[in-house]
């Protein structure tokens, strides 16, 4: 049994392709009478949908690649926002491949196992609690990528908004806050960006005046007048 | 958390196994959380690969792969040991390329291909009702929607294509480019095959079977020393890096071995625990300079002049007045220092001219063959001149004489080094030399010596075929002159004093560079001293920082003579270590064949980058530097002051440089009209080129049909990185917006060229279609029309080697490609597959003709003993001899694919080689025939070995090349023997039956076999040294004397001044206008400094310079660091946003202030992304730029000479490089910091739709 709607949010973030644009009114009916999603996101799915289904194709595309192929900080791929390009990247991926197997899907795409309409649609097959725990687990994310595209005035946001409201979890404040934080490799995010470029300044001790306290100690005890020679044979 | 209340205290269970006489016992408790450790570590493979990347490292490294995905990647640690005494190579690695596994993932990367939308959208409309090629052509044939199309070149608004559409525009432009205009007008640029050579093969074989243009990128990167090939005749040899160990006495000079060259740094580390001293000379307070027993600071730029004195001080200690037994022996034997020059008369003058040849005298001394290239010298023993073994005209017309023997005519002969002695010189006469040190200008000390020279010297009356009586000198005598050295025999100019102030002397170093004598005099010593000590174990590591300048000549012959002065070159733990760029492609002469598809046909075309970017992106339209501004007061007579274009202009004519394109009409027309008239393609084409009917295409850049048209890029980012005259390149090659501020010589009412057409318009946009493959978004892929996905260093099979170290490494696709990404093989076969569907549409099989410049180690390099333009009546069209070469080579264009596919026929016919020798290689060709497999598809490659994979290319490679199959090293060795008549084969007979395959380096690294391509030995004994044969070995170095040319007789090369080494200040480029600098006008607080580009540590030049990890360990963005003088001068403190900027250009970036750097010069580490956190110049009102956007090529007429010995045209071996350190920039703080951040304007597009 297929959770639609999961999979209909799943086909929103794919890359847009004329097959897309014809099937959007449908997408926009599922979306549109799901009661797990709220009123005003619901409205706003469908005119993301809609809008979808006359805008010029090639503006999609374009706009596509430019918000999720070359912004780093709207990447489809979740591990880019957890584990960045750290080590702990690779193993992630590995467990997540692992999960899907475990669902009993073997992954058929060229598209890397954390790409968000990957998950989505493995979700789609999965008991609804379950896709909630999962989404959950992502939800800072979520809301992150929610708030950065609304930043942008692009209407993808909508589609994190619902995502949000199926995980059923309030996302974690500070870890939103966190992400938000994050240096951003785009020029629209002009306080997250400079905030990059802040460097700590280095302080010695409780007292940044004092220096670093062994060098003080060691110098006091250089400085102590050395002890006057008793002269013992007289 | 605490297990008391978990377990029990006082019982223990009765139900537990016990065993071992209850020594052990089975416990039942669950450990499966004990997987979570077992599987951190787990992994299912690990493969060996390392990375491909512009670096000498060339490190092993393990990658460990889990379910298909790369999770980390270790250091390997097996290489094979090295010989008692030396330490071994481990570890290698360095944090960089520790970093890749996290890099490969990375959202930079490019996962599909990529299409500029509005191409797209043109093309998807033209091709519901056209075919391929007609398709591109309606694009091509409305200049509207051409326009509209370049134009949003670097705007975003790219869409996803599918490989099948992608590559069949690729292959309709191609088509129709080499239809309209003619297959050369498609150029290829990728640099370093060394660092993947299967991958830069794959593209520059589809371009040769094409008939495209493959472009170098040595001399354009500007790490090709050009007094490598004026010296020894190389491009570039030099020792491995453990050979550092063998050192006693080691000056790094300009190189920062420590944070460049990390995985070989051990090395230096070690060699001082060993006791070996180190002088290090840096301007800045680099990470080098504290490995230094003594630190030298000289003024960037004035490294000649420290040079200078330093070989003064040798001279004078070690030379004149006590000869170090050693260095004269080996003077005498290795150098051209004993051969005789003529004295020519100019102006009631004299000045050193040619060196005389056998020609000259009566008889030719006996020398039949080649005597004009036959230099002589006075054998002591016999009084006599002599024309002795070695020089370059033995090695062609004949046998067993070409070596370095001291013998001439069969007979042992000693050569005289100096006239010195009374009766070995008939008298004292001045000569006249050229002095530069008054032509500095801005921060460089200007000296008031006058600008010729006149010093005494022995000299003797010859009588010479022609009647007449010639004044001679030897190269010994003059040398010293020239280095201002008082030998008694009065006049001025010469000093005995090292305190005087007259040039050369330390004294005047210490003026010119800020460096105390005392320093100059010690260093000097104690390089020497140890060099006679231990028979030349001196050695100097240098690099890009002083190989960058206008005038990279002098700074690195002035330090390659002090080495040759003390017989360090060919020694063991000495000589010249040049490390830039990694230029060492060990199995060169396997590569070849498969690169230039020399299996198929022959000649392939090469085009120098420099001088082709330098016309092509127009920066020659705003040259600021005239001839007459560097030319010697001393040149002989002649039409000297004219723009640098016209020099290269007739260089190419004249066959000394290539040219590309090459004809002004479509080569493949210009064949058929051959035919018609029923002529010989070379005669036909001499005829028509003299009649003035066809025309070289170098004569007129901007004329639309010699613009080039289609560009691949792949393996590089040469708009990022590597493009000096970066805004040139956007406003006239790509024709998009541009940060170009200065005007052009029309427009400033300059001197206008000779020989180049100008145009009052100039053109914007002659590309039709750039192509950039990587696997990242790079400067260059945020350019291009296309953007191909490529696979990174795991996920591709390919071969890798390094000058550092002996080994050959492979890289292995530990895992797929990840995302749509295909390995570059695999991208120019589907090309290839795709041109051979769609080319019959305009192109069958078909004539080119191919021009062919007169080539270094072939007899062409003979060709013009005197400098003779035919365009100018002063000879006639000769091709081949006065002129470039024209040959018809065939292109089947239907068959391109089955041709790139399979190993071609030619190799059995015509054998394979390199570097002047040529061997059969029957053999190789049927040893691939049983590895690769059997073609058995009907068709032209029918029969032949196949060439379907990458590791099908790879075991091409290893075996064809003697450096990885010993037989053919022998059969090499064999006929090297036929010109030298010396044993060699002893060098590889152990080795015989040693052939090194993919698998066996995959394995574990190998060492490679001894091989004449290259001038070191692989041996137990020796570490890897070049020079090394030439002398053990007598092999003559591939120069006119045969010997190390200290002395550069070449016309060209007197003209300017530089027939010996001489101190010359940095040009002036004068970028630094009225008009430009407002903050000057205004009287804002700014600083105009020196700018030059180092190497840095967070980066291997552009890669890893956008990984978020290289990016916080450094500032996060691009920085430039300056002074704190003049950063007080400018009014800045650290961290400042700072605008740099001149006529070329402007970049923003921020600045560091640090005690480090030298006052007077800006640094900007090399190649920072324009992609990361830069903001929009407020001087441009677009973003700002790179380290590129201040700097513009200059050509130097000395780097165009050909068909002469040494100075002969070889790809990315010698040609015109791109300088840029002469360059100077005004700093100041920018009031505004705009990140641009409204998105780009829709009207591009929309004009597209206007337009259709």
């Amino acid at each position: 049994m297929l959770d639609r709607s999961l999979k209909a949010l799943s086909l929103i973030l794919s890359y847009p392709s004329r097959e897309l644009q014809e099937a959007m009114p449908e997408i926009g009916t599922i979306l549109g009478s799901d009661p797990r999603i709220a009123t005003d996101t619901r409205a706003a799915l469908r005119s993301l949908t809609d809008g979808f289904a006359d805008a010029d194709l090639y503006d999609l595309q374009e706009s596509y690649v430019m918000l999720f192929d070359r912004s780093r900080t709207l990447s489809l791929n979740l591990f880019e926002h957890v584990h960045g390009e750290s080590r702990d990247r690779g193993g992630a991926m590995v467990s997540l491949i692992e999960t899907y197997r475990a669902g009993g899907f073997e992954p058929a795409t060229t598209e890397l196992p954390d790409h968000l309409p990957v998950l989505l649609e493995f979700l789609s097959t999965r008991p609804f609690a379950e896709v909630q725990e999962t989404l959950a687990d992502a939800a800072h994310i979520i809301d992150a990528l929610a708030a950065r595209l609304v930043r942008r005035d692009s209407g993808y946001a909508a589609a994190f908004a619902a995502l949000l409201q199926l995980s059923g979890d309030k996302a974690d404040a500070e870890a939103v806050a966190d992400m938000l934080a994050q240096p951003d490799d785009d020029p629209t995010d002009l306080a997250a960006l400079d905030a990059v470029w802040e460097e700590t300044e280095v302080t010695f001790g409780p007292d940044p005046n004092a220096g670093c306290p062994q060098v003080r100690d060691m110098l006091a005890a250089m400085d102590k007048p050395t002890p006057q020679q008793l002269n013992r044979s007289a | 958390m605490s297990h008391l209340l978990d377990k029990l205290n006082f019982f223990q269970s009765k139900e537990l196994e016990q065993f071992s006489d209850g020594w052990g016992q089975t416990t039942r408790e669950d450990r499966s959380w004990e997987d979570t450790y077992r599987n951190r570590w787990r992994h299912d493979k690990i493969v060996r690969s390392t990375h491909g990347v512009n670096c000498t490292g060339s490190c092993s490294w393990k990658i460990y792969v889990k379910s298909g995905i790369v999770t980390w990647e270790t250091q390997q640690t097996d290489y094979p040991r090295t010989r008692a005494g030396l330490p071994n190579h481990e570890p290698r690695g360095c944090a960089r390329g520790a970093s890749y596994s996290w890099y490969l993932y990375s959202a930079n990367r490019v996962k599909n291909p990529l299409i500029r939308g509005a191409l797209m959208r043109a093309w998807r409309k033209m091709r519901e009702t056209m075919t391929p090629v007609a398709a591109w052509a309606a694009i091509q044939g409305d200049p509207a929607l051409r326009n509209s199309i370049n134009k949003t070149r670097g705007k975003g608004g790219f869409v996803r294509a599918t490989w099948d559409e992608a590559t069949e525009i690729i292959a309709a432009a191609n088509a129709y480019t080499a239809k309209t205009y003619g297959p050369d007008r498609v150029f290829g640029f990728s640099p370093i095959p060394a660092m993947s050579m299967v991958s830069y093969a794959a593209g520059s074989r589809y371009l040769s079977l094409l008939g495209g243009t493959c472009m170098s990128f040595y001399d354009w990167y500007c790490d090709l020393p050009p007094a490598s090939p004026q010296t020894w005749g190389e491009q570039t040899d030099v020792p491995e890096s453990a050979d550092w160990y063998n050192a006693g006495f080691l000056m790094l000079w300009g190189s920062n071995v420590p944070q460049t060259r990390t995985p070989d740094a051990h090395f230096y580390t070690e060699v001082r625990y060993r006791g070996t001293k180190s002088a290090v000379v840096s301007p800045d307070y680099s990470e080098a300079a504290k490995f230094g027993d003594i630190w030298l600071n000289p003024q960037a730029g004035t490294d000649a002049a420290l040079a200078m004195a330093m070989g003064h001080v040798i001279l004078r200690e070690f030379h004149l007045d006590r000869q170090a037994e050693y260095f004269e022996d080996y003077a005498r034997k290795y150098t051209d220092m004993p051969m005789l020059v003529r004295l020519d008369e100019k102006d009631g003058h004299l000045v050193p001219g040619r060196m005389l040849r056998a020609d000259d005298f009566d008889g030719k001394l006996g020398e039949a063959n080649n005597p004009d290239w036959k230099t002589v010298a006075y054998d002591e023993a016999s009084g006599q001149i002599v024309a002795p073994n070695g020089s370059i005209g033995f090695r062609w017309g004949e046998e067993g004489k070409w070596n370095l023997e001291e013998k001439a005519k069969g007979a042992e002969s000693k050569l005289r080094l100096s006239q010195i002695m009374d009766g070995d010189h008939d008298e004292v006469v001045g000569v006249n030399f050229p002095y530069f040190g008054g032509a500095a200008t801005g921060d460089f000390v200007k000296c008031d010596h006058p600008e010729v020279l006149t010093r005494n010297i022995p000299a003797r009356r010859v009588k010479l075929a022609d009647g007449s009586e010639a004044l001679v000198a030897t190269v010994f005598d003059l040398f010293c002159a020239n280095y201002g050295l008082d030998r008694g025999l009065g006049g001025d100019w010469v000093s005995k004093d090292f305190n005087d102030d007259s040039p050369y002397t330390p004294a005047w170093a210490e003026k010119i560079t800020g460096v105390e004598r005392e320093k100059i005099i010690a260093v000097a010593r104690e390089f020497a001293g140890n060099a006679e000590k231990t028979h030349g174990k001196s050695m100097v590591i240098l690099g890009a920082g002083l190989n960058h300048w206008y005038h990279m000549d002098m700074n690195y012959r002035g330090i390659i003579n002090m080495l040759v002065m003390c017989g360090c070159i060919g020694q063991e733990g000495g000589g010249w270590s040049h490390y830039v760029g990694q230029e060492k492609l060990r199995p060169q002469t396997g590569w070849q064949p498969l690169a230039f598809a020399l299996d198929w046909n022959r000649p392939p075309r090469h085009m120098n980058s420099t001088s082709c970017w330098y016309a092509h992106t127009d920066q020659w339209r705003y040259e600021t530097l005239r001839a007459g501004e560097i030319l010697s007061p001393t040149a002989p007579e002649g039409d000297w002051d004219i723009s640098l274009i016209d020099y290269n202009i007739r260089a190419e004519r004249m066959g000394w440089l290539p040219s590309a394109p090459q004809l002004k009409t479509n080569p493949l027309e210009v064949s058929k009209a051959a035919k018609k008239a029923g002529k010989e393609i070379k005669d036909y084409v001499a005829e028509q080129l003299k009649s003035g009917d066809l025309e070289m295409s170098c004569q007129d850049p901007d004329a639309p049909e010699n613009w080039p048209r289609n560009l691949f890029v792949w393996r590089s980012n040469l708009l990022g990185s590597s493009g000096k005259g970066h805004e040139y390149f956007l406003k006239h090659l790509l024709g998009t917006d541009h940060g170009v501020m200065g005007k052009d010589l029309g427009e400033e009412g300059g001197v206008m060229p000779k020989e180049a057409v100008w145009h009052d318009e100039a053109p914007k946009g002659k590309l039709d279609l750039l192509v950039c493959i990587d696997f990242r978004m790079s400067t260059t892929a945020v350019y291009s029309d296309i953007v191909l996905p490529t696979a990174s260093w795991y996920e591709k099979d390919d071969l890798n080697t390094s000058d550092m170290h002996p080994f050959i490494h492979p890289l292995q696709a530990a895992v797929d490609p990840a995302y749509e990404s295909k390995s570059d093989w695999e991208i120019f076969k589907s090309i290839a597959r795709k041109f051979s569907e769609v080319a019959p549409e305009v192109l069958g099989v078909e004539t080119d003709i191919v021009q062919l410049p007169l080539l270094h180690d072939t007899a062409a390099e003979l060709a013009q003993a005197h400098v003779k333009d035919w365009k100018k009546g002063e000879c006639d069209l000769i091709p081949g001899k006065t002129a470039p070469n024209y040959i018809a080579v065939e292109r089947d264009y239907p068959n391109l694919y089955k041709k790139f596919t399979s190993v071609g026929p030619l190799l059995e016919k015509l054998g394979n080689g390199g570097k002047g020798i040529n061997w059969d290689t029957k053999t190789e060709v049927k040893h691939l025939r049983d590895l690769n497999g059997i073609v058995q598809d009907e068709g032209v490659s029918k029969g032949q070995p196949k060439l379907e994979t990458a590791i099908d290319a790879a075991e091409m490679i290893l075996m064809l090349a003697p450096e990885t199959n010993g037989e053919v090293a022998v059969k090499a060795w064999e006929e090297l023997e036929k010109p030298t008549g010396q044993h060699h084969t002893h060098l590889a007979e152990g080795a015989h039956h040693t052939k090194i395959r993919f698998r066996d380096i995959a394995a574990q690294p190998r060492k490679i076999i001894s091989s004449p391509t290259w001038s070191g030995i692989e041996s137990e004994d020796v570490c890897y040294n070049a020079g090394y044969t030439n002398v053990h070995e007598l092999i003559p170095w591939r120069t006119l004397t045969g010997r190390q040319q200290l002395y550069q007789d070449h016309e060209w090369m007197r003209a300017f001044g530089e027939g010996f080494v001489s101190y010359r200040p940095p040009v002036d480029l004068k970028t630094i206008t009225a008009a430009v600098n407002n903050d000057a006008a205004e009287g804002s607080p700014h600083v105009v400094l020196n700018f030059i580009t180092p190497h840095q540590k967070w980066g291997i030049h552009s890669t890893y310079t956008d990984n978020l990890l290289m990016l916080t360990l450094n500032r996060g963005g691009p920085v430039v660091w300056m002074s704190e003088v003049d950063a007080k001068k400018a009014g800045l403190v650290d961290n400042d946003w700072v605008e740099a900027y001149n006529t070329n250009g402007a970049l923003t970036a921020r600045v560091v202030v640090s005690q480090r750097i030298k006052q007077g010069t800006l640094f900007m580490y090399h190649a920072q992304e324009k992609i990361v956190n830069t903001p929009g110049s407020e001087k441009t009102g677009n973003r700002g730029g790179i380290h590129n956007s201040v700097t513009r090529a200059t050509l130097k007429p000395t780097h165009m000479i050909g068909g002469y010995a040494q100075l002969s045209y070889g790809f990315n071996y010698y040609g015109t490089v791109g300088s840029n350190r002469d360059e100077f920039v005004i700093v100041r703080k920018m009031k505004k910091i705009d990140w641009l951040d409204k998105p780009a304007s829709r009207s591009a597009t929309q004009n597209v739709e206007a337009a259709e």
